[in-house]
Order: C-alpha cells, then structure tokens, then sequence
C-alpha cells in the first residue's frame, strides 16, 4: 500500500522532468552551450597552453586546478572522517586474533598472484600517461586500490597491510593534498600566483612535470586511503 | 512529444534512474539499501552531465598525431571526474556510519532504529 502511493507520487514528479529532458536541445548537437563556450576554447589552446594533451587533465589540473585542490582536501577530509568514525571500535576490540575463516581456494590465491604484478603496471602507466592519453591520477589510484583490497581479500591480510610502511602512512594517505599544494606553491614561486603553471613556449616541460608530480600524488593518496579504508573495515 | 523523448534517450534514461534511486531511498528500509539507492542517484546525475558533453561523431578531448576534430566536450568529464571521487568518499564515510550504528543498536533497519528513541 505505501509503496503503490510513493511509486505513484514519484511518477507524479516525474513526468515534468521528463517533459524537461524532451525539451532540451537533441542530444549530440553540436551548437548548444556545453560545445560552443569554455569547452571550444579549452580544445582549441588546451594543449598548447595548459601542458598536457589530454585535454581533460588540462581542465581538471590547470583550468581548474583550485577547483580540483578543493576537492582532493574533501575527499581526504570524508576519509579522515571515516577513520574517525572506525578506529575507536577497533581500538577496543585487540584485532589480534582474527576469526578463524575459511582461506581461499589454490585456484583464486594463484590467479591474483599471477594478476598482480600486470595490474601494478598498468596503474602505474595509467598515472604516468594520463596527460597524453585516457587516464591520470584519479582513475590509477583506484585500479592500484583495487589491487590491494583483491590481494588482501584472497591472501592473508596481515602480510598485505605491511606493504604500506606504517610511519609513511600518514603522508602517503595524505599525498594527493600534499602534492597539489606543494606544487601550488611551486607555481607561486615561479609565476607570482597560487597553482600558476608557466606559460611560455621554453617551459613547457616544467608545466608538464608540475601535472605529472600532481597525477602521482593524486594516484598514491587515492590507492593507500582505499587500501587503508578496506583494511579497517574488514577488521570489525 | 515522443519523437524527441526518443532522440533525447540519453537524457530520459538518467530522469528514470533518478526516480528509481529516490524510491530506493523512500521505500527500503535498510540502512545499507538506503545508501546504494543514493548511489543510483548520483549515477543518474552523472551520465546526465557526460550525456549533456556528447557529440555526434565526437573523438575524444586528446590532442596528438592521429587527433580529428569534432571533439567531445572535455568539461562534463572533467567535473564528474571529481565528482564520482567525492560519490565514493561519501559512500565510505556512510558505510562506517552504518557499521557503528550496527555495533551499537545491533540493527541497521531504520523502524527498529525509530522505535529505540
């Protein structure tokens, strides 16, 4: 009965956004608002002007740098809140003695020790290549994340958590942060303003370094807080 | 009415999720369900946005040797880029909300959960 009337209330609100959806201009269009104003300009002198040619990785780290600076803080902020949240109950519990659970079948510990070393690769070379071709900072560190929660799900945890040295955590956790603002200011030093990336033709390396050192931070903070995060809920 | 719902399926399909997503949210009663129906949101909103950014015959936004013109819109990707990153932080925070309210109340049904106050 209350799922009829909220399915029928939701229909109700439905139909002006879908009237709103046929409104829009066709998809695929080449002349609306997304195609014609900031994005022409970015296709245009991206490559040229921002140091990367991929042009997504010219919007995300220098069009819109401050944007992006903002946003890494928030994301290691909503993980610092998520571990704030986690560690008090595994301080009481002592996480010493795990339940005994089943391990892993020969089969599944074989293929993921077979994968991993091809999946570190290609996370690495999708954080190192993001600026020329499809990928970067964002889309490496998850895949390098994933390679951590898939090892420590299929061999034994512990062995797992010790890659990640226990005093660099902390900095490593924080790397994405640590490495836009550290080059923030590099660009202070160098052009006279915040995240300022040099513009002339003679520093077009330096421009492309600044983007790659960032991808990096961006790729470690992204794969140890994923790690991390797994690690400590799997210990509840 | 229906020849344009059709050639702006890209944008209806997103409208649809959305409102499954949020009878996903009204209706279950799980915590954890709750959460995953806000997750169908935010997808909906995203493929939106990437729909919105799509053109016809576009390449992709990559400058090189082999790089033809028309070219995707590079902003929609850039912003949902860091959007589905945020999707997955807040995703984290609640799923450890979730299981601290589970080791405190010893449920994540949000009627038992109103009946304990």
């Amino acid at each position: 009965m209350k799922k009829a009337l909220v399915t029928a209330l939701l229909i109700i609100a439905a139909i002006p956004f879908l009237f709103a959806a046929a409104a829009l201009p066709p998809h695929g269009d080449p002349n609306t608002p997304v195609q014609t104003g900031a994005s022409a300009y970015y296709l245009e002198h991206g490559a040229e002007e921002a140091g990367a040619e991929n042009i997504v990785t010219d919007v995300i780290l220098n069009y819109r740098g401050l944007d992006t600076n903002g946003e890494v803080t928030v994301i290691f902020t909503g993980f610092a809140a998520a571990f704030a949240v986690l560690l008090p109950i595994s301080l009481i519990r002592s996480r010493t003695e795990p339940v005994s659970e089943l391990p892993a079948s020969p089969v599944v510990r074989f293929a993921v020790r077979l994968l991993a070393p091809f999946t570190a690769l290609f996370s690495i070379y999708v954080i190192l290549y993001g600026h020329v071709s499809p990928g970067g900072g964002f889309q490496g560190g998850a895949i390098l994340g994933g390679l951590f929660i898939v090892l420590s799900a299929a061999l034994d945890p512990a062995r797992i958590r010790r890659l990640i040295p226990r005093q660099a955590g902390p900095w490593l956790r924080a790397a994405a942060p640590i490495a836009f603002v550290s080059m923030g200011i590099l660009g202070l030093i160098l052009t006279g303003s915040y995240l300022g990336f040099p513009t002339s033709e003679a520093q077009s390396a330096v421009r492309t370094g600044m983007l790659i050192v960032i991808e990096i931070g961006i790729g470690v903070g992204g794969a140890v807080i994923f790690a991390t995060l797994f690690s400590e809920m799997e210990a509840q | 009415m229906f020849a344009s719902v059709w050639t702006n399926l890209d944008y209806v399909v997103p409208v649809v999720l959305f409102f499954i997503g949020l009878y996903v949210i009204i209706a279950k009663n799980n915590l954890i369900k709750k959460f995953l129906g806000l997750n169908i949101m935010e997808t909906a909103i995203f493929s939106f946005v990437i729909a919105l950014g799509v053109l016809d015959g576009g390449t992709p936004p990559i400058m090189g040797p082999d790089a033809h013109p028309p070219y995707t819109s590079p902003l929609p990707q850039a912003l949902i880029l860091t959007g589905i990153v945020v999707a997955v932080s807040t995703t984290a925070l609640a799923l450890s909300l979730i299981i601290r309210i589970y080791q405190q109340r010893g449920t994540i049904e949000a009627d038992e959960l109103r009946e304990m106050e």
